[in-house]
């Protein structure tokens, strides 16, 4: 592996981390390079945890890990990577007397941009990338909760950074500010490494070349959209009635029913979704558990 | 009106900059409405960016609040005037209910023969509570610690002034304390150990927890000695034991920060 290639993905093995009895984290695998990586899991999966590692912003217990290259539990390493990361939390929170432009100047002294003017002008291009340049002077307590995540969006964009580690960015946001969402994903994974979890499989299928399933700490499925979706071939049908025997089933609007699952003998089998796939990695009675 | 219009030479010296705000504005007036004046105005694109960069900038920019403006006059660098006041407990709700407490613990004192020994148990934590809610009160604090702005440099920042805020007025309202004036200030130098301790105990645990923990401790030890010893005394904020254990407690975790002064980036979470 190349220097500049290291320099771009990350690393995971075995990745354990514990909160008391709980295994958050239970021997981890992940391997991602520039691109946009997918995140995919149920509440509770491990995504924020993982994420929240990858960020630096929490330790892990057991296992190897390398970011950009470089190892997250020497301060050198912490360093080397908190200058080449933006970071979106699930809870990103800002000061709600500020401005949003005050707000995102605050990180962006935190981010070390020390020339005032240069600084301010970075600013207003990642206010301009999420669409927030018209309300730049409102506090953020008058943002709505789009407006809010769109700023805290703005952020983790600061200085264009090598790494994206964005937590389910696209809670809050209505379907116009999706489609621009995904259009600054896209192009920021561009040469770039971006990482981001998600509930909504459409995000997935929609900008990420890469894709992993993340159930109870440990890795399921690791690979392309397309291999995603392949494993839910031939196990995807619809039928006039309900089949309780599937993984999970639900009415169409033209009356049918979707199952996903073991079909039975005969079954009418339709091209599967990246839904479909999921649910089947994640098993029975996933469908209530991840919904 | 009259058929006034905008010569070359004169719209060569407004397009300069080198015309009298006045006029620069009679001629603004009349370019508004006038095509053909306007069409003599040859302003190179870069300028005209410059400008419009220049109002936007004008318009946007932060406005420094009174705290960052008055760090700003004593020499803190931009950068660390910014950090600092955007602490919680530097916030103007966080010193009015400061106030209010101080002014509730003097009129205890005044108003009951325990109130004394009531103000000097509840002084000393104030500092600390401020340095913990300093820091967990943050609703940035999630994407701070991903940040390469040095942990220990913000804490230490945070806290300095935090503790200043805090210990003035109460050292103020302590002058005010029935008694003696010797007494009144024996709770300063437990409270500076205790703040002290706080900051270095933050290499290993998250420095709210600290703060919280050692306000607990303190709360503990005035309440067993008040039970202990049935009286209604400031003895233990007077004792000399206690001082010198104080003093000991301060040089020692004084000497710890210092050491761990250059930490750029500690452990995950223990900082914040």
């Amino acid at each position: 592996m190349s220097t500049t290639r290291e320099a771009r993905t990350i690393e995971a093995q075995g990745l354990v981390r514990r909160y008391g009895r709980l295994r958050a984290l239970d021997g981890l695998d992940l391997s991602t390079g520039t691109g946009v990586t997918g995140l995919l899991g149920p509440n509770g999966a491990g995504k924020t945890t993982l994420l929240r590692i990858l960020a630096t912003v929490m330790p892990y217990d057991d296992g190897a890990l390398r970011v950009l290259g470089q190892d997250p539990r020497t301060p050198a390493g912490r360093l080397a990577i908190r200058r080449s990361l933006g970071y979106l939390p699930q809870d990103a929170g800002f000061h709600r007397g500020f401005t949003a432009f005050e707000a995102i100047d605050y990180v962006a002294v935190l981010k070390e941009h020390t020339q005032v003017r240069a600084r301010h002008d970075e600013v207003r291009r990642v206010l301009g990338e999420v669409g927030l340049t018209d309300v730049a002077t409102r506090k953020v307590r008058a943002l709505s909760g789009g407006m809010r995540r769109r700023l805290a969006l703005a952020q983790a964009l600061l200085g264009s950074p090598d790494l994206l580690v964005l937590d389910e960015p696209t809670v809050g946001l209505d379907p116009e500010q999706r489609i621009r969402f995904r259009e600054l994903v896209s192009e920021a994974g561009d040469g770039r490494t971006v990482l981001l979890s998600t509930h909504q499989t459409e995000d997935v299928a929609a900008v990420c070349s890469q894709v992993v399933v993340v159930d109870h700490g440990r890795s399921l499925f690791a690979g392309s959209v397309a291999d995603l979706v392949a494993v839910a071939q031939g196990r995807v049908w619809v039928d006039e009635t309900r089949d309780p025997r599937a993984y999970a089933g639900w009415r169409l609007a033209d009356g049918s029913y979707h199952h996903v699952g073991d079909p039975p003998a005969g079954a009418a089998l339709v091209a599967p979704r990246i839904e479909d796939a999921y649910l089947l990695l994640l098993g029975p009675g996933a469908s209530r558990e991840a919904a | 009106m009259s058929e006034w219009h905008v010569e070359a030479e004169l719209a060569g010296r407004y397009a300069a900059g080198a015309v009298t705000p006045v006029l620069a504005a009679s001629i603004e007036l009349h370019l508004v409405g006038c095509a053909p004046c306007r069409g003599l105005l040859e302003v190179e694109p870069a300028r005209l960016d410059r400008i419009w960069d220049e109002i936007v900038e004008e318009v946007t920019a932060p406005r420094p609040v009174l705290l960052e403006r008055l760090l700003r006059r004593i020499g803190v660098s931009e950068a660390t005037a910014r950090v600092v006041a955007t602490t919680p407990t530097l916030r103007g709700s966080w010193l009015s209910g400061l106030v209010l407490v101080l002014g509730l613990a003097l009129y205890v004192a005044h108003a009951s023969p325990r109130g004394t020994f009531f103000f000097l148990a509840l002084a000393p934590v104030l500092p600390l509570l401020g340095v913990a809610g300093a820091f967990g009160l943050d609703p940035a604090r999630e994407v701070a610690g991903a940040t390469p702005y040095s942990a220990m440099r913000l804490l230490v920042a945070r806290t300095s002034f935090v503790v200043a805020t805090t210990l003035l007025p109460a050292l103020a309202a302590a002058l005010f304390l029935p008694g003696d004036h010797e007494v009144s200030v024996a709770w300063l130098l437990p409270s500076l150990a205790m703040t002290t301790l706080s900051l270095a105990a933050a290499h290993w645990v998250p420095v709210t927890h600290a703060a919280l923990g050692m306000t607990a401790l303190w709360v503990a030890i005035c309440t067993t000695h008040w039970i202990a010893s049935g009286t209604v005394t400031a003895s233990l904020a007077e004792a000399r034991v206690l001082q010198a254990v104080s003093l000991v407690v301060l040089v020692v975790a004084g000497a710890s920060v210092v050491r761990h002064r250059q930490d750029a980036v500690a452990e995950p979470r223990r900082l914040l």
